[in-house]
């Protein structure tokens, strides 16, 4: 589904992402691993178009690599960024009207803002509410929901469980693995190593902007000097 | 031993500075050369033309003073200009004329005359402290707080002159201010300015205030005294275009609030972008360019014979260019001609061919 | 009593003047961080399309005013388009710079182009009556001026919460990379805003035409000025800001023509910038300031 050929992206003279190469396959959850500044959020902001990357972008066997980050997102392919970046200054309903910009199948968009407000049951509460009063756990939820909007084949999450405590992260996952069943591709940006590889059918390993390891995630669970060596838990 | 390290570290400290100083002449050569060859060949008319532009590179000066190191963008160099012109035109007039013009002046200023060179240097005491005052706002701010602050001073100070006549004669011209400068003093004092900016800039102050601008955050937290370096560049810089004013009016004779207005402001700050605004070199190339542009478009301005055709005056031919020349600056070489390194460091990189290109070129992002 | 109501309407009439023209400054400020130097080239223009299209014999105030407001709108959009892309990405400096270009650029092109010297506009003459509301004499172009901007003001807020656009308008003014990852193309989102922007001016230009019946190459000078520090005042970049600083302008305004002598009349502007400066000292980031976030303005 995303063939990802030799991608490397630069900031002036720093080097974050060097040739890295992922493959990911229809309805697979694929999870990104790797220490802080290893590139992670590079490579998928590259994917999505966000940052200049030189090297082959192909989605569902077409190249992608030259257009803007809107027309990749109009074509199936998007990325919830990590953390609070909700439109703060906007109500929830307005945050999940505006992830729904591209369609214009009224119904629809009804019928899934009444699908996720009943996944995400927080979010009914709060729908006329600020996104910026929401907790942390509350806004990612909130982000996740938003990027669904607009029916994406492959999701791309940057560190979806960062920030927040023990007991959502599980949830969160829960939640992830939820969409998985639905038929979304997953790219999931991790640091919780462990939650990622408990829920991902597979794993990149990637530090200093380059890829290390690719395998099964059961095998890498289990593989205790990989894990030592490069995520550091 | 400790001699010998004592001179070696003596040496260390002494040679950035010498360099500072080769290099700011390096940089004003041109500036000397152009000036000499005026004086001594030019017509009249063309001594006038060059005295314009020496004043404005003065003030372009100034402001590459503030803006190239702190990076705050100033729109109210205007303001020291005029307070440099008046203040000589004030103090050194003679009381005769003085009595013609101004012979209700306040604090006795009518009675009095100083000699040219007392006015001088009291006009840029007075700008020092003016803009010592208002820096003590303009360095804390930062933005576009500052840019509107700086833009304030000037709308300001501008209607204190028009509408302080006893002072100022208003918005008529203030006449029979001693012609005492030739463009020869225009000449040191430009070449002066050049290596002051460029001993500011490469003085540890400059590098910090510098650093500052590339990240006020790091800055403090290295405990850079941001407020401190910002009101020292504004006060110099505000000295160094008052310093244009004077030489201004005491080689015209005659100033006029509206000089010292937006227009003022504009070419010069379009000269400073054109060159590039962090290198003093940058501020040097760019008047001269468009020094010479202007020129060259305001006789065309003002209607001249192509091919035995008599073209109509062009009104507005020399802002469109200059408006132009900002735009597609902004555009193309948002960074100016000289983006990072003076002349002489350019120099120095292309003979000695010490270090790879790719360096010499680094730009960030 | 009824010097009070007079000064006061008139204080109100200036104020939603500054505030027409501030907020079409904050609307593009605040999604791109550009200080738009040349809004006042866009009231320029937007004056003299009236003056041209009475040229070509077009003389009902109806149609004269669509087409200025029109002509505002495009004005704006081509401004962006042209000049305010290729910096789109560039420090604030940048663009503030390339803005005060366009301004002179298109100033010194009409110069050019008409004339240097004053045009008559005549088409709202009709305008400057005095009306009789009980017992107070009003001026009828005041009283149509409040009107028209509190309908303008309240068809902008009506856009921005319930068209899509409008909503990626509100959201893009802190996250303007998400919005792109919504989908929404971000030259549409600048475009709009700029288009919306051109619109308020083209209303102004409307009224100042109104008032002075002429129109010069400086014409949009001045009010922009005044917009400019009614942005700065109410806090660059939001919205309620603009409107409020405007206000507030409009009456600092009256207040100094009215308790100021008339022998310190040429101080005016030394009073009005003194207070000005004196308020961004007090309050740097403006009365309604917008919350500085680490949000993601460098895409």
């Amino acid at each position: 589904m995303l063939s990802v050929n030799r991608l490397s992206v630069h900031y002036g003279p720093i080097r974050a992402l060097d040739a890295a190469s992922i493959r990911i396959g229809r309805g697979e959850f694929v999870a990104l691993l790797g220490p802080n500044g290893a590139g992670k959020t590079s490579l998928i902001s590259g994917i999505a178009g966000l940052v200049r990357a030189q090297g082959r972008v192909l989605f569902e066997d077409r190249e992608i690599g030259a257009l803007p980050t809107e027309d990749r997102v109009r074509r199936g392919l998007t990325m919830t960024p990590e953390g609070r970046h909700v439109f703060a200054n906007l109500t929830v309903a307005e945050n999940l009207r505006l992830g729904a910009a591209i369609r214009r199948d009224r119904e629809g968009v009804a019928q899934d803002i009444e699908k996720y407000l009943g996944l995400f049951p927080i979010l009914r509460e709060r729908n006329h509410q600020l996104a910026g009063t929401l907790s942390g756990g509350e806004q990612q939820m909130l982000a996740i929901a938003r990027s669904m909007m607009s029916r994406p084949r492959l999701l791309m999450l940057d560190e979806p469980s960062l920030g927040l405590a023990p007991r959502i992260v599980a949830q969160m996952f829960d939640y992830i693995s939820l969409l998985k069943e639905a038929g979304v591709t997953l790219l999931v940006v991790e640091q919780n190593v462990m939650q990622a590889l408990k829920h991902a059918d597979r794993a990149y390993v990637i530090s200093s902007g380059i890829i290390r390891h690719e395998g099964k995630a059961e095998e890498l669970r289990s593989d205790r000097r990989l894990i030592d060596m490069y995520l550091g838990n | 031993m400790s001699v010998t390290t004592q001179t070696r570290s003596a040496q260390k400290t002494l040679a950035p500075w010498m360099r500072s100083l080769v290099g700011g002449l390096v940089t004003a050569l041109p500036v000397i050369l152009i000036g000499i060859v005026i004086l001594l060949f030019a017509p009249a008319y063309l001594v006038r033309v060059a005295f314009a532009a020496y004043v404005n590179l003065l003030i372009v000066l100034g402001l590459q003073i503030f803006m190239g190191n702190s990076m705050v963008a100033n729109l109210g160099q205007g303001a020291f200009v005029g307070i440099g012109a008046y203040s000589v035109a004030i103090l050194a007039t003679p009381v005769a004329m003085k009595k013609l013009s101004i012979p209700d002046a306040p604090f006795g200023l009518a009675d009095i005359v100083l000699h040219p060179a007392l006015a001088a240097g009291a006009g840029l005491g007075i700008t020092g402290l003016i803009a010592a005052l208002t820096g003590l706002v303009i360095a804390r701010l930062s933005g576009e707080a500052a840019t509107i602050v700086t833009f304030s001073l000037m709308m300001v100070v501008h209607s204190i002159f028009i509408q302080w006549t006893d002072l100022f004669k208003g918005a008529q011209a203030f006449f029979g201010i001693p012609q005492v400068v030739g463009l020869a003093t225009a000449i040191g004092a430009a070449t002066l300015a050049t290596i002051i900016a460029r001993l500011f800039k490469d003085s540890a102050s400059g590098l910090h205030l510098r650093a500052s601008a590339e990240s006020l955050l790091a800055a403090r937290a290295f405990g850079v005294d941001v407020f401190r370096l910002r009101l020292l560049a504004w006060i110099l810089g505000a000295v160094i275009c008052a310093s244009g004013g004077i030489l201004y009016a005491f080689f015209m004779g005659t100033i006029n609030a509206r000089a010292f207005h937006f227009e003022l402001v504009m070419t010069t700050l379009a000269m400073l972008i054109l060159g590039g605004m962090r290198t003093v070199s940058g501020a040097v190339f760019g008047c001269i360019a468009l020094a010479l542009l202007l020129e060259a478009i305001r006789s065309v301005e003002s209607g001249i014979a192509v091919a035995g055709f008599q073209l109509p005056p062009l009104l507005g031919l020399s802002g469109l260019a200059m408006g132009a020349i900002i735009v597609l600056g902004m555009t193309f070489r948002p960074r100016g001609i000289f983006v990072r390194l003076e002349l002489d460091e350019l120099l120095w990189r292309l003979f000695a061919r010490r270090q790879p290109r790719a360096i010499t070129e680094g730009k960030p992002i | 009593m009824d010097y009070a109501i007079q000064q006061g309407l008139n204080a109100l009439a200036f104020g939603s003047e500054y505030a027409l023209i501030a907020l079409g400054l904050a609307l593009v400020y605040s999604i791109m961080n550009l200080m738009n130097f040349a809004h006042g080239e866009i009231i320029a223009c937007a004056g003299y399309s009236m003056y041209l299209a009475i040229l070509i014999g077009i003389g009902s105030p109806w149609l004269v005013a669509p087409i200025a407001i029109a002509a505002g709108a495009l004005v704006a959009v081509l401004f962006e388009r042209i000049a305010f892309r290729p910096v789109r990405h560039a420090p604030t400096t940048t663009g503030l710079l390339t803005a005060l270009g366009v301004s002179i650029v298109v100033q010194n092109l009409l110069t050019l182009l008409i004339s240097p010297r004053p045009r008559a506009v005549p088409v709202f003459s009709e305008l400057s009556r005095t009306i009789f509301i009980g017992p107070y004499a009003i001026s009828l172009l005041q009283l149509l001026e409040l009107a028209v901007v509190a309908l303008a003001i309240g068809g902008l807020v009506l856009f921005l919460k319930h068209s899509t656009l409008g909503l990626a308008i509100r959201a893009a003014t802190r996250e303007f990379s998400t919005v792109r990852l919504m989908g929404i193309r971000a030259n549409r989102v600048i475009a709009t805003a700029f288009a919306l922007s051109g619109l308020l001016a083209g209303i102004a230009a409307i009224f100042i035409i109104a008032r002075r019946g002429s129109i010069d190459p400086t014409f949009g000078f001045q009010p922009v000025i005044k917009a400019f520090i009614a942005c700065v005042i109410g806090g660059f970049g939001s919205l309620g800001g603009a409107v409020l600083g405007g206000m507030l302008l409009g009456f600092l305004d009256v207040a100094i023509i009215v308790l100021l002598p008339q022998e310190y009349g040429g101080l005016r502007d030394a009073i009005a910038y003194s207070i000005i400066a004196g308020l961004l000292v007090w309050r740097p980031e403006g009365l309604l300031t917008r919350r500085i976030e680490l949000g993601d303005k460098e895409i």
